[in-house]
């Protein structure tokens, strides 16, 4: 009988995530944003074992060197190698840039759940909430946190965080209350699904999608965050090196010597396109109106 | 004959807002219902688009909450339950969706979909899942190998019957299909209606049809209550229904059907805005044979077995006599002869072993 016949290519279903990555993999700007973050990642990691130099020792026989050999990014204003210093300061940036947006997550995907399908009095107070917290400009948030909690990396990756929870509020909240609507969801309920259930089997594994995108641009995000907070000394603390508070040491010598702003600028730049390109590739992948296998 | 389900002037209205949230009125979708389903019929509830068929039947089954009204389901008001015992009376009553490419989860293989209900309602024992999704998907005349795959490998038939294996893992009681076989293609459609069919007969089960195809609901039905705008304007045995309308709106609705040869004057014009419905009875804008009565005082259901809300329904004409009573039947009849089984037959042949029972 017609009806039975499956299609005969496949023997074993293609999820839903298989196939997305799937057409990530074709997505070369996205890939080569991903091989970026992951040699990041890497030098982040293993950057003990890659670092010519102690990023803390300083050297009065070699200030403000332009790179050569022996320092291949050049030496900064108290003599320590700005590689070394470079490679150490992506930890700041990174782990900056991912615990932020994590904890954001932690703190808006919950919440905007709750919003969403709750709906009534519940939604209208988070969502008054978000709203004014997101009229605030993002940076001048951060830093009246960051200044508040006092200067530490840690006390800024906090407030990069409650800076861009209300985002992630915003975007669940909507998505939830869409996905509240679908036939699949009352079809649970129908089926005598606990409102927990719902929204975390079947509303929440449907929002993953458009959260992933989002996540991934917060984090180039939360890394520019980062470096402004520790360029205005509010982030990384002297003499722990970090991206921002290279660049701002490195202003007053811009013209004697470059290279101590050209490198962790770079850096930067690097990893923030980095990041925006996987989540426009990662757009792209979980789009489900673009059906293009 | 016991009643399993029963609504009791049962009513839902959905206030609309303007841009600055006050209420302007509200839209009377279901305006005063009552109905009662006897254990093992098949109850058809007709009407065109936005007459609340949709609505009532998410009433019944307590998805959305009446305004007043009572539901009675196996004798216990729905309403006074809690919501924890609202889910565990869940098991015995299911809902199967017009649109089986919005109702399967996306992100849920057929075999998750088909056990969620078996896991919430521990119908079997944990760890024997996987045996009785096999068994229900063999039953609906799929292969167990579809346990494995993904909605979006399935054609809209083959959805249906997956919803249907979902809605009937449970082992429900009474099953409501709003409009089940209406997005389907022609030929898919015969197949399952008698898949339905098969089921309902095979399971004793209690059905409600939502439906706005007269040949389907003239191939299943025992009952048919037809509804115009929130209320129910004529409800009787279908072959009573079909061969002897008292409603003119009823007759028009048969008319419609194409190819019956009527001369009946077609009902004219879309109906009435159901936030602010015509006073009297709310047929009477669009009727032929409405007299002063009928646009001042609302007709109330009158009748014995075979009911009907219209002031004139003793003094009507005679309704034309139809070539083919509904068309769609013997359409409908003529594609189950050429694609589907005999009756008596399940819809399987040649997908599954024989006597799979659910």
């Amino acid at each position: 009988m017609s009806t039975t016949t499956l299609p005969a290519a496949l023997d074993r279903g293609e999820s839903p995530t298989r196939r997305a990555i799937r057409r990530f993999l074709r997505h070369r700007l996205a890939v080569f944003g991903l091989v970026v973050i992951v040699l990041f990642v890497l030098a982040a990691a293993c950057a003990p074992l890659l670092a010519p130099a102690d990023p803390l020792a300083t050297s009065w026989s070699a200030i403000r060197k332009a790179p050569s050999a022996a320092h291949w990014f050049g030496t900064d204003e108290n003599g320590r190698d700005v590689l070394s210093r470079v490679l150490y300061g992506a930890r700041a940036s990174l782990l900056a840039g991912v615990v932020s947006v994590l904890v954001a997550l932690l703190i808006g995907v919950p919440v905007g759940l709750l919003a969403g399908l709750a709906g009534g009095w519940t939604d209208t107070v988070i969502s008054r909430v978000a709203d004014a917290m997101l009229s605030v400009p993002f940076l001048i948030l951060a830093i009246a946190l960051a200044a508040f909690l006092g200067p530490a990396l840690e006390n800024a990756m906090l407030a990069i965080a409650i800076t861009a929870s209300p985002v992630f509020v915003r975007l669940t909240r909507g998505m939830a209350m869409e996905a509240k609507a679908t036939d699949w969801v009352e079809a649970a309920r129908a089926l005598g699904n606990p409102p927990w259930r719902l929204g975390l089997l079947h509303v929440l594994p449907n929002i993953v999608p458009p959260l992933l995108v989002q996540a991934t641009l917060s984090i180039a995000e939360a890394i520019i965050a980062e470096a402004s907070l520790s360029f205005l000394g509010l982030g990384q603390q002297p003499p722990a090196p970090s991206w921002g508070s290279m660049l701002n040491s490195a202003q007053r010598f811009l013209t004697q010597a470059p290279w101590l702003a050209i490198f962790p600028g770079l850096a930067i730049f690097l990893v923030v396109l980095a990041f925006n390109l996987v989540g426009d590739g990662l757009r792209d992948a979980l789009d489900p109106r673009s059906d293009r296998r | 004959m016991t009643t399993l389900l029963e609504l009791d002037d049962v009513a839902r209205h959905f206030p609309v807002r303007d841009a600055l949230g006050r209420a302007r009125g509200a839209v009377r979708a279901v305006d005063g219902v009552s109905l009662s389903v006897a254990k093992g019929s098949v109850l058809a509830i007709v009407g065109e688009s936005g007459c609340g068929k949709s609505t009532l039947g998410r009433l019944a089954l307590r998805l959305i909450e009446p305004d007043r009204g009572a539901v009675r389901f196996m004798g216990e008001d729905l309403r006074g339950l809690s919501p924890r015992a609202l889910r565990a009376r869940r098991r015995d009553m299911q809902l199967i969706f017009q649109d089986p490419f919005a109702s399967l989860d996306p992100r849920m293989t057929v075999e998750d979909a088909i056990a969620e209900p078996l896991k919430l309602h521990y119908v079997v024992p944990r760890g024997a899942e996987r045996t009785r999704v096999h068994q229900l998907l063999e039953r609906v005349g799929l292969r167990p190998e579809a346990a494995r795959r993904w909605p979006h490998e399935f054609s809209g038939g083959q959805r249906q019957r997956i919803a249907i294996a979902r809605a009937l893992a449970s082992g429900p009681k009474l099953v409501i299909g709003d409009e089940p076989v209406s997005a389907l293609d022609v030929s898919v459609q015969a197949q399952v209606v008698n898949l339905l069919q098969d089921l309902i007969r095979e399971l004793g089960l209690t059905f409600v049809l939502i439906s706005h195809d007269l040949g389907v609901v003239r191939h299943i039905a025992d009952r048919v209550a037809v509804m115009y705008l929130g209320r129910i304007v004529e409800e009787g045995p279908a072959a009573a229904v079909f061969a002897a309308p008292r409603h003119p709106y009823t007759r028009a609705l048969l008319a419609a059907v194409p190819g019956t040869g009527a001369k009946a004057a077609p009902i004219e014009g879309d109906p009435p805005s159901p936030i602010a419905p015509p006073p009297g009875c709310r047929f009477h804008t669009r009727c032929p044979f409405a007299e002063a009565v009928c646009r001042e005082q609302a007709p109330d259901l009158t009748g014995a077995d075979h009911r009907a809300a219209c002031h004139l329904q003793d003094r009507l004409p005679p309704p034309p006599v139809l070539r083919e009573r509904v068309a769609g039947g013997e359409r409908l009849r003529r594609l189950q002869a050429h694609f589907g089984a005999p009756a008596g037959v399940p819809d399987r042949v040649g997908a599954a072993p024989q006597g799979a029972a659910p």
